[in-house]
């Protein structure tokens, strides 16, 4: 009876096939990672932004970036993506430090887009090589700051510096903050720099053209040649580009200069609090805009039709803002 | 048995090899960074890295032993009814006047060898316009104090015309004059080239400035004498710091007193620069500083030298007047003129109407 029903063992070409279909469905759920596995280069070329101005919450993301990069065996090189016009000194010192360390790990290139002055120069000094482009802005080796003046006595105090100070002192420590700037960036570039010292601390700004020129930077070059120059450094061959942001969440504040000082202003309508003076400065001061030449924007100065005013924002008649932002 | 024992020793293999297998691979894949070398920046702790912040001494001294003068300085502070002009004069910001403070050692010293100082602020109560028709009509309240006065030291470049008709006279009778301006001068007070016309001085737009040595900053230039005419008021001096200096002259050539140091260069032109800081024409003195005079900046190399010589300088002259009896020539003075001295006796000398703003 058995032989005569019809038998229920595969044939080999059933088996076969049985095979061949749940090895073709087990391959395709693997083949996507397979494929990354294989696509996927180990070596990366990290891209670290720092933009706006300088301040100590850019300074540690970049610090912990730099850091992170420094103990991950997958990024080859780095290129710091720059444009900032300079600003704390104490936060510039500590990129400084971090690229410095870096630098000394792996191939570090600046890539500078339109500016990269006074403390931004300071940040990216320690860099293999600087790239900018033929209008990039580049120098401005020096400390800001206000002539000391001679004040009425403070009464209070337990000790005559805790709230005064004395002219000739506080231009010891000025000359002394900005002997400390110009002295790393003879450090760092002086073999580079086509200049004595005393031309450098002049503090003037490059065009990228001329910077090639006279040392303060390597190469004009675009931010992806800068990216290819520090791969090819490493030898990454097939590489890929891990970009970083840095800076603050909120957004970096913005700086703006009044006659005697830089104020650092953290938000759009600023109550006082939200303006910090900032002293002693390694910023370029022309890239920082007069408080006198910020408008202001509110909306009752907004008018339509020359009438009343609307909360629309289609007017076109602005207030000069004189002792609002920053004042 | 064996059976137990071959699972048991299966178990503890498999176990073994797949945490050894985790810890080997988490060991390779670690991702924690190494301690790193210190790396040292000499540069930030080399010799040389502190600027020296010792402020210094002054003692201003003088040599003359003239009869006692009197002195008459504005200060360039434009008084409206004790208000300053600007609200920023207040926080001794953006005035281009000087403090009483900023010429205490100049001052001080002349008080201390018997010398009068009258301080000249023209102010709402005492308009800088002509007095009343009893006073002649044409002079000026200027033109009266000056008239009080042998010297005058000003910090002020902006006079109308009677005023620096004023002056003129004074200098033609023998009045010594200080005039100490600064480059910012040019900015905010319009009408200096009258002043200068008046004295025969000139003054040239731009700051000097040294990169390679100065006295704790790029402006606050070294000047050194030239060895000409005015060896009496460089007598002591190696160096003088002028803080902010703008370069004068006089119309005549010559004259010149303080130059800059080697290495200095001229900020409009970015080009080195020898051109005088410290003129004198007769009895005539012009430097293109003021901030030199302040207590802070006297005790900067030789500027109480300086300070003490340019004393001596203005109580030696006194105005020649037909009222005047002659008085002794100053033993310091190289006028050669027998000098006059209209000065009145202390007692009815007209005080100060304003005293300087701090």
């Amino acid at each position: 009876m058995s032989s005569k029903q019809p038998s229920t063992a595969l044939t080999s070409r059933q088996r076969l096939a049985v095979v061949v279909v749940a090895a073709a469905v087990v391959g395709a759920v693997l083949a996507p990672s397979v494929y990354a596995a294989t696509n996927d280069p180990d070596d990366t070329v990290a891209v670290v932004e720092i933009e706006g101005p300088v301040n100590t919450a850019l300074a540690e993301d970049v610090e912990s970036e730099l850091a992170d990069i420094r103990a991950n065996d997958s990024v080859g090189a780095v290129v710091l993506k720059i444009d900032t016009p300079g600003g704390a000194p104490v936060a510039s010192e500590r990129m400084y430090k971090a690229v410095q360390r870096t630098s000394e790990q792996m191939t570090v290139i600046a890539s500078v887009q339109s500016i990269s002055a006074s403390g931004g120069y300071y940040a990216m000094a320690p860099a293999d090589e600087i790239y900018v482009l033929p209008t990039s802005t580049v120098g401005s080796i020096g400390l800001n700051a206000p002539a000391p003046r001679s004040t009425a006595p403070v009464y209070g105090p337990s000790g005559p510096d805790k709230a005064g100070s004395n002219e000739i002192q506080r231009w010891a420590e000025q000359q002394t903050l900005a002997d400390t700037f110009v002295d790393a960036m003879m450090a760092e570039r002086e073999e580079e720099f086509q200049m004595p010292r005393e031309e450098v601390a002049k503090a003037d700004v490059y065009l990228g053209t001329e910077a090639v020129e006279n040392g303060f930077a390597d190469e004009i070059g675009s931010l992806n040649e800068a990216i290819h120059a520090a791969a090819t450094e490493e030898n990454l061959g097939e590489y890929r580009v891990d970009t970083r942001e840095t800076g603050p969440d909120g957004g970096l504040p913005f700086l703006l200069r009044t006659d005697t000082q830089v104020v650092a202003v953290h938000a759009n309508d600023p109550g006082y609090a939200d303006v910090k003076p900032m002293g002693l400065t390694y910023v370029h001061l022309p890239a920082v805009p007069h408080v006198d030449t910020v408008e202001r924007f509110s909306e009752s100065d907004l008018k339509v039709d020359g009438g009343e005013a609307a909360t629309g924002a289609t007017g076109n008649e602005t207030a000069q803002s004189t002792g609002g932002v920053g004042a | 048995m064996s059976d137990i024992r071959t699972l048991a020793v299966a178990f503890v293999v498999t176990l073994a090899a797949i945490t050894g297998g985790a810890a080997v691979t988490g060991f390779v894949t670690a991702d924690g960074a190494a301690p790193a070398p210190e790396i040292q920046n000499e540069h930030y702790v080399d010799g040389d890295a502190v600027a020296n912040d010792t402020p210094g001494r002054a003692t201003v001294e003088m040599e003359s032993t003239a009869r006692s003068q009197t002195v008459l300085v504005d200060p360039g502070i434009d008084s409206s009814g004790g208000v300053a002009a600007s609200p920023l004069a207040l926080l001794g910001l953006g005035s281009p006047g000087v403090a009483d403070r900023d010429i205490r050692p100049l001052a001080n010293a002349l008080i201390e060898n018997g010398h009068e100082i009258g301080v000249y602020v023209p102010g709402a109560t005492q308009p800088r316009r002509a007095a009343g028709p009893g006073s002649g009509g044409a002079e000026t309240r200027l033109g009266e104090r000056l008239a009080d006065a042998d010297a005058f030291v000003t910090f002020r470049t902006d006079y109308d015309e009677a005023e620096l008709s004023a002056i003129e006279e004074f200098v033609d009778s023998g009045g010594r004059v200080i005039v100490a301006t600064e480059p910012d001068a040019a900015f905010d007070q319009p009408g200096a080239v009258g002043l200068d016309s008046t004295l025969e001085v000139t003054t040239e737009p731009g700051y000097v400035y040294n990169m390679e040595e100065n006295d704790l900053n790029y402006q606050r230039v070294y000047a050194e004498p030239t060895g000409g005419s005015g060896a009496a008021l460089t007598e002591g001096v190696d160096r003088a710091v002028l803080p902010s200096a703008t370069p004068v002259g006089t119309a005549t050539g010559g004259g010149d007193v303080l130059r800059p140091i080697e290495g200095s260069e001229l900020s409009t032109t970015r080009a080195s620069t020898e051109a005088p800081l410290l003129v004198r024409s007769d009895g005539v003195v012009m430097v293109g500083d003021s901030d030199f005079l302040s207590p802070e900046n006297a005790a900067r190399a030789d500027n109480d030298a300086l300070i003490g010589n340019l004393a001596d300088f203005l109580v030696a002259g006194g105005q020649a007047t037909p009222t005047a009896g002659p008085t002794p020539t100053a033993p310091s003075g190289n006028q050669t003129a027998p000098s006059g001295n209209q000065t009145a006796p202390s007692g009815s000398q007209e005080p100060p109407e304003n005293q300087t703003t701090g």
